[in-house]
């Protein structure tokens, strides 16, 4: 396990607890009984103990150890506290910030002398603290470096809309005669336009969060979940560091929350059950991302019972009319995506042996619309993986933009291995292997292809050319290789089925991403 | 209620009022293949996408101002979004209770085909998309 990693991300949660903490305890300061202030106080510093007790940070998991014991006296009220044992706290505190920030280390001086001040004075009560207390000039701490901010994402939108409207002026500028305009204001105009697409663009790479962000929208949920059905159930995340667009990831919490739901009601056995069949008594929920070319692939796995294929077997039947041997023939995933239609789920109900069928066709809908696919693999006692593949929606991908007829279109720069000029405008002389024209239904009469991209394996290119052979496209005229900000496909353009998603570029003109598997 | 009128197929057409989320012009279409004649490609205004539909052809008639700069009626509804291409905006104005018929008359004496935007969609989506 990458230690590193969640270090860094405990690291980011603590300070947040510690500067909230703060504002509570200075609160607190003036409103000494006030219990529900000191809960607050006992919640945020019980956060910093579990998480830091989780990566065996004992230092920093047992000063908040004591400064919990301390603020439990007052919590019920049967100690009244005082301003020193606030300021005790408030100590307390800064110590923890350089502590987190050290990640656990207190070898620094100014550290161990605090350290040691700070933990006598806890051990003591607060009445003991009356009696010892000492005046003394106290530092005044900084705050410290402000490095992120949360904004609203609605405040993000917004200021995307406003730069795309700037941008919409450049279109009005009028026409201006050399009288007019010199060629120095001319050009400020242009760097000046050149300057606000930039911005436009980063904008729009605000847009992107990790899917660690997603993922801890979700803890709370699986807890909640885990108890309600009485199972025991621990979440790891894999490729958790990867980018990916907010809005994407918001139209994907009610899928993943039927996910979640079905794996811990469903697929993750009771304990004892697991432990019987010789499993870990905890079951396991992993979340995988990876970037798959233009696509992002998120894989959701249970190591539970895996879904019962007699279910599935019975709906084919009776359902489908097909026979026995007809589902013996069936690939694995074909079988699997029975559960994903309407009647799967109202046939079998909640009552339905593996209970995976509730719910699946809403989630395959939903992840249909964002012009994504699902498939799911699953072994009976071994558990069950959803393979959700959705185009890079909303976000950055870098692609190479050319014209073809009348249409500006794109292609992965992943995807493409090399560029080639041609001279001829014939497809066999070029050596072009694949008709885009042909399957874009594009008129050839306006083709004049200038160039030759020769793409990386070309999966599913039905009929063009063996599977790992590079397959060779012809297109009129190169734009570039460039960033695109890839939003998904309307419900209308989806139906076309030949398409990732849509690209804009920094100028806010448009390409279409083509999807070469599908094409 | 407050009408919006555009001509189209040699027809006036009339959309409620809160339904139109802008009207934009020198906006740049982009084609996208694989769709109907209608369908004349993409928009991206404001941060959203919008499909361009030509009222003209959807109506089965000729495709509106093939040539010229058009003005795209922008429409929001629910969850979803479109553009359309129309000959002529008339403009917004007020219609007494259509009774819950098809066509109403303005003021001005107009023959007015009353449309909504779902209307739109599901002719729309009932067409023949991809290769």
């Amino acid at each position: 396990m990458d230690l590193e990693k969640y270090k860094k991300i405990f690291v980011q949660e603590a300070n947040k607890y510690l500067d909230e903490l703060d504002i509570v305890l200075i609160r607190a300061e003036k409103d000494l009984p006030n219990q529900q202030l000191w809960s607050e106080i006992h919640g945020k510093i019980h956060s910093i103990k579990g998480m830091s007790k989780a990566l065996s940070m004992e230092r920093i998991a047992g000063l908040c150890h004591s400064m919990e014991e301390w603020c439990k006296q007052f919590q019920g009220g049967d100690i009244r506290p005082s301003g020193d044992a606030v300021q005790l706290l408030i100590d307390g505190t800064d110590l923890l910030k350089g502590l987190v920030a050290g990640k656990d280390d207190a070898s620094f001086p100014e550290n161990l002398k605090e350290w040691d001040r700070i933990t006598a004075s806890l051990t003591n009560s607060p009445d003991e603290l009356l009696k010892h207390v000492t005046p003394e000039v106290r530092l005044v701490s900084s705050p410290s470096k402000i490095d992120r901010i949360r904004v609203d994402y609605s405040l993000i939108e917004e200021l995307l809309a406003r730069s795309q409207e700037i941008m919409l002026l450049e279109k009005r500028l009028p026409i201006l005669s050399q009288d007019q305009i010199s060629t120095g204001l001319r050009g400020w105009i242009d760097h000046y336009m050149s300057m606000l697409r930039g911005l436009h663009f980063q904008l729009a790479r605000l847009r992107l969060i990790p899917v660690n962000d997603f993922v801890q929208l979700f803890k709370k949920t699986i807890r909640d979940l885990a108890k309600k059905y009485d199972r025991d159930v621990g979440l790891e995340v894999i490729g958790g560091e990867l980018q990916v667009d907010i809005g994407l990831m918001d139209r994907l919490r009610e899928p993943f929350m039927h996910l979640l739901r079905n794996s811990i009601a469903h697929g993750i056995e009771p304990s004892d059950e697991r432990v019987k069949r010789g499993k870990n008594q905890e079951g396991k929920i992993v979340l995988e991302a990876e970037k798959r070319g233009d696509s992002v692939v998120l894989k959701v796995s249970d190591d539970g019972r895996g879904i019962d294929r007699t279910a599935i077997t019975k709906y084919l039947k009776n359902k489908r009319s097909m026979s026995d041997e007809e589902i013996f023939r069936m690939r694995d995933d074909e079988f699997f995506n029975a559960i994903l239609n309407v009647d799967f789920s109202s046939a079998h109900g909640t009552t339905q042996l593996a209970g995976r069928g509730i719910g699946m066709d809403v989630i395959s809908r939903a992840i249909g619309y964002l012009g994504g696919s699902m498939t799911i693999h699953s072994e009976p006692s071994k558990g069950t993986q959803f393979i959700i593949r959705l185009p890079l929606s909303l976000s950055i991908v870098y692609a190479i933009v050319f014209r073809l007829g009348e249409y500006t279109l794109s292609i992965p720069t992943s995807n493409v291995a090399s560029i080639e000029r041609t001279e001829t405008t014939s497809l066999e002389q070029n050596g072009a292997s694949y008709d885009l024209e042909d399957r874009l239904g594009i008129d050839t009469h306006t083709r004049r292809p200038t160039h030759i991209l020769k793409l990386r394996q070309p999966p599913g290119i039905n009929g063009a050319t063996d599977r790992g052979t590079p397959v060779r496209v012809a297109v009129d005229t190169i734009i570039g290789n460039m960033p695109l900000m890839v939003m998904p496909l309307g419900e209308l353009l989806v139906m076309a089925g030949s398409f990732a998603g849509v690209g804009i570029m920094e100028n806010g003109d448009i390409s279409i991403l083509l999807d070469m598997e599908k094409l | 209620m407050e009408c919006f009128i555009f001509e189209a197929a040699e027809k006036c057409f009339g959309m409620e009022a809160h339904y139109i989320y802008s009207i934009a012009d020198d906006i740049q279409i982009t084609p996208v293949p694989l769709a109907p004649p209608c369908y004349r490609g993409l928009i991206y205004f404001r941060g959203d996408l919008f499909d361009v539909i030509d009222m003209g052809s959807l109506m089965g008639k000729e495709r509106s101002l093939p040539n010229g700069n058009p003005y795209v009626i922008l429409l929001k509804w629910g969850q979803r979004k479109l553009s359309l291409i129309s000959d002529k905006i008339i403009g917004i104005t007020w219609i007494e209770n259509n009774n819950g018929s098809q066509t109403v008359f303005t003021k001005e004496g107009r023959t007015v085909e009353l449309i909504t935007p779902e209307e739109i969609w599901k002719i729309l989506s009932e067409l023949p998309y991809g290769p």
